[in-house]
């Protein structure tokens, strides 16, 4: 029996006399006959405990990370959360209440979307931080989007180490406009960006952006973003970094970033299969009136008590509609809040030293794979955090991958385009450190890759 | 009933402590000195419990589902089952990174085979995507498709134009630019479309008519298949915005009704939470001639094993990271299993019916520009209470102050301060009940007292136009404005 519509057929009954009908078809009666549907065929309601155990039999045939040695990550983290944070997202104030558009009723989402934005500020070093989009990949669209109602020109130059998803919905937001996603090749030895290109570029002309990630996709530190801003002049440039990343590094605004996105899954919440995630966005305050999505701002009441309120609508949808800065309405606020809960759980000391004890892993991690005959470790020769790339030189990363998957060990993240037709690519895999990755795991990584690589035949 | 809101002068959290990072951040073997910070990230050190105390505070300042009747039009703001939210917890569903060998994700990938399966029933479309983000996500995704569609077709230098009728969400005219497009709004009569001004209107420029239906004046648009014939005719594409789907629930589907691309908002009609503004999830639905653009990858089944499909040539690629927002996904899978196909019929009738029962009680006190018989919501103008100086915003104010939440107002832009009011299926007679006596009271109240509301909650009115003016963004901004600590911005006394 469902009980979440209130079961009372003398009230429906009732209810349909208050309004002058008798059935409930009458309340359809503005629906054409023609446009009536029979039976839509998905099957009878299931009592909640049956649900449940229909769809925990579907889920147990997954296998979640934690049953491997897990060397996944990238931009999903696997990493490990405070039970303290999942308790506040629980709080039904918080989860099943909608965009504060009533202020005085919502101070309590409102004031931590204020100091979720206060935190990416921080992270980044910039002026303005709105409260919340999609995800990494969505945020860089619409910074590329801002780019180009600050620069005129009809190309935006991007790495080409950047995940294709990520070039992919990149190509996608520029396709309304007319505008073209440029790949910078990245130099061999070290994967970092070809400043000698960018340059080039620049100079051919009709550029009105450039996008840069820390770390890039290949886990790397780009030092070439130190000499970026003066190749750009007063092009825009747009970071993508990783927050974790910020609480050890030099923050972007301070090598010239006018625009910093990133994905926030990392901060307060599990990866799920790669959704809900919570997209980062700041930018120069002289930006902020031609930026997207919503913004919360301080204000006060009229008895001049401290509150706060969603500000500079009129650049939104709801109200600008065609001419806005963005389509979007409905954003991630849920995660936002887990971002900001998890950062104040764990602290700024210890978020730093998280990082640094990820990045010692990964060191450890790294030195021990560089021994084995048939693959590249690291691939780059460049510095790194938590996340650094190997290279085969031998077999596929998809057979190699599998033959560690059948011994317990999630190797990493494949770096490759996966649609038919994309260009050869080199068997790259990203592998990432996360908590769980003890000594344990890292010497059954090394035995399982030693022996796929054993088993591969011949060189590539 | 009295109802009085928490009211904690709770400080932002940086106020709590005194204790913070100073320096530089730790050095890391191998990345050179130029890349450490050289001041340490500003942020409180505080105890769990201090966090915890803090954030609970808050939320105590937070109207939610499960404390007040939230009656927010064009949101349907149902109950939110406390089952999905324990299912979606589930390690097997939480622990699963995107990039896992399809082997050890065959349940996550069955779930969303299952979903797009009984989503494409509901909908009447034969192929579904749950990749986009959001509802709106999900209106730019289909219209990236529909302009891929027309590139192929060899018309897009031709076909420029969007058509929507003026009571469009806002979110239809800025996607449709965002994907290129130029738009025109139509006027509608009667509160739904003028089919002759829409026989008008379209042409050989038309690239696609953006509807929901029922539309945001809570009428269901009768002349639907005659709409659809007038787009088609003229080569366009229809497209059905989802977000009121939760009325026709089982009646009719976008399918039937012509149309040839929809979203869905798995956060209204089918109760995933909506978070304070997210995460929510916006599916796409595509008829035979789109389904071919729709994003990649697609879940298949081959044998008894499902696998990610890449080789959609045509597709338009991604539009986010990862296959979508699967913890809300499985939130929904939940939510219709538990209902089964008469119980999304019993939704879409008791939401109905909710509506009409309030929309008929509270239309004896406040004028009700359309026809009586409405779908998932109705509007009400507030323009009588300009005589006595009092405003809708006033009213909605005022309705707080009762412990439940304000209708949207001033949406749809053609009715003068309007409300526009939706009670989803999950509202008891009682609940109703309530909330017209509540409405009344507020309706009756002294002028003053609607112009000096709310005070039932944390905080008075805030002045929102003068919070634009001279917009303070974040703890940077508030430190440079000097704002001393547990003091407010500007927070001249009256």
């Amino acid at each position: 029996m469902v009980h979440w519509i209130p079961d009372s057929q003398r009230d429906e009954e009732e209810m349909l006399r208050a309004i002058g009908l008798t059935t409930s078809d009458e309340l359809y009666s503005d629906v054409p006959r023609k446009a009536r549907i029979g039976r839509l065929g998905i099957g009878a309601a299931q009592e909640e405990g049956e649900a449940v155990r229909t769809v925990d039999k579907i889920l147990d045939r997954n296998r979640p990370f934690s049953r491997f040695a897990n060397f996944l990550g990238g931009r999903y983290a696997t990493r490990y959360l405070p039970a303290a944070v999942d308790s506040v997202l629980q709080r039904s104030e918080f989860y099943t209440s909608y965009t504060p558009y009533q202020a005085e009723a919502s101070q309590g989402m409102l004031q931590a979307l204020f100091e979720f934005q206060s935190l990416w500020v921080e992270l980044t070093g910039l002026d303005v931080a709105n409260a919340s989009l999609y995800d990494g990949a969505t945020a860089s669209g619409e910074a590329l989007l801002l780019a180009r109602r600050v620069h005129e020109g009809r190309r935006f130059l991007v790495p080409a180490s950047l995940p294709w998803e990520e070039r992919s919905v990149l190509s996608n937001y520029a396709t309304g406009p007319g505008l073209t996603v440029v790949e910078i090749p990245f130099e061999e030895r070290t994967g970092l960006i070809d400043l000698g290109r960018i340059a080039e570029e620049v100079r051919k002309g009709d550029v009105f952006g450039v996008l840069a990630d820390v770390p890039n996709g290949f886990g790397h530190l780009d030092d070439h973003l130190f000499e970026l801003r003066s190749t750009l002049g007063d092009l825009p440039l747009i970071v993508r970094a990783d927050p974790l990343a910020l609480t050890v590094l030099e923050p972007p605004a301070r090598y010239g970033a006018d625009i910093v996105v990133g994905e926030g899954q990392s901060f307060g919440i599990p990866p799920s299969y790669g959704g809900p995630g919570v997209g980062l966005f700041a930018c120069r305050k002289d930006f902020v009136r031609l930026s997207p999505g919503r913004i919360v701002g301080a204000t006060h009441d009229k008895y001049g008590r401290r509150a706060y309120a969603l500000t500079l609508q009129t650049r939104e949808q709801h109200i600008r509609r065609s001419r806005a800065t963005s389509n979007i309405c409905t954003n991630e606020s849920l995660i936002a809040l887990a971002f900001v809960v998890y950062a104040s759980v764990v602290g700024p000391r210890g978020l730093a030293e998280l990082q640094r004890g990820l990045a010692e892993r990964a060191r450890t991690i790294a030195s021990a794979l560089a021994g084995l005959d048939g693959l590249r470790s690291p691939r780059f020769e460049a510095p790194y955090l938590s996340d650094f790339t190997i290279e085969l030189t031998r077999g596929t990363a998809s057979e190699f991958l599998e033959r560690l998957r059948k011994r317990g060990v999630l190797g990493g993240v494949p770096l490759r385009d996966p649609r038919p037709g994309a260009p050869d690519q080199p068997e790259r895999i990203l592998v990432s450190a996360t908590e769980t990755v003890d000594d344990k795991a890292i010497a059954k990584l090394v035995s399982a890759a030693s022996s796929a690589l054993a088993s591969t035949g011949g060189s590539k | 009933m009295t109802f009085r809101q928490a009211r904690w002068d709770e400080p932002p959290i940086w106020e709590l402590s005194a204790s913070a990072p100073t320096g530089r951040a730790p050095s890391i073997s191998g990345v050179p000195d130029r890349w450490t910070r050289k001041e340490a990230l500003r942020w409180p050190e505080l105890s769990e419990l201090e966090v915890l105390r803090h954030y609970t505070r808050l939320s105590q300042m937070n109207f939610g589902i499960e404390t007040v009747t939230y009656p927010l039009g064009s949101c349907t703001m149902k109950y939110n089952p406390r089952v999905s939210e324990v299912i979606a917890r589930r390690k097997t569903a939480t622990e699963l990174h995107p990039e896992q060998p399809v082997e050890t994700v065959q349940g996550a990938l069955e779930i969303i085979w299952r979903l797009e399966r009984m989503l494409s029933r509901i909908t009447g479309m034969p192929e579904i995507s749950l990749q986009p983000a959001a509802g709106a996500h999900g209106e730019y995704s289909a219209l990236l498709m529909v302009r891929a569609y027309f590139r192929d077709k060899g018309e897009l230098g031709q076909r420029t134009e969007v058509l929507l009728p003026d009571t469009a969400h806002g979110t239809n005219p800025a996607s449709a630019t965002m994907a290129g497009f130029t738009t025109r709004e139509l006027p509608s009569k009667g509160g739904c479309v003028d089919v002759d001004a829409l026989r008008a209107a379209v042409s050989d420029k038309t690239a696609c008519f953006m509807l929901t239906n029922p539309n945001t004046a809570g009428l269901f648009e009768s002349d639907i298949l005659e709409i659809a014939e007038t787009v088609h005719r003229a080569g366009g594409m229809l497209y059905y915005d989802g977000a009121n789907l939760n009325a026709i629930l089982g009646i009719t589907h976008p399918g039937k009704m012509g149309f040839d691309v929809a979203h869905l908002n798995l956060h209204k009609t089918f109760a995933t939470p909506h978070g304070g503004g997210g995460p929510g999830a916006g599916v796409l639905a595509a008829n035979a001639t789109l389904a071919p653009y729709l994003p990649i990858p697609r879940v298949v089944k081959s044998g008894r094993k499902f696998r990610l499909d890449y080789d959609r040539p045509k597709s338009i690629g991604k539009v986010r990271s990862g296959p979508g927002n699967f913890g809300l996904d499985l939130r929904a899978f939940v939510f219709t299993l538990i209902h089964g196909e008469e119980g999304l019929k019993h939704v879409a009738r008791r939401a109905v019916l909710n509506s009409n029962y309030v929309a008929a009680r509270l239309g004896k006190r406040l004028p009700r520009p359309f026809r009586p018989l409405v779908k998932h919501e109705f509007l009400l103008s507030g323009e009588p209470l300009l005589s006595r100086g009092v405003r809708t915003l006033d009213l909605a104010k005022r309705l707080l102050d009762e412990g439940v939440h304000a209708p949207t107002v001033y949406f749809p832009m053609i009715v003068p301060e309007a409300l526009m009011v939706e009670l989803p299926e999950t509202e008891s007679r009682r609940a109703l009940d309530e909330y017209v006596a509540a409405f009344e009271r507020a309706l009756d109240d002294t002028d003053e007292h609607l112009r000096g509301a709310p005070t039932a909650t944390s905080v008075g009115r805030i002045d929102e136009v003068e919070c634009a003016r001279h917009p303070l963004l974040s703890w940077k901004d508030l430190r440079a404005e000097g704002v001393p600590p547990g003091g407010a911005p500007d927070g001249r006394k009256p």
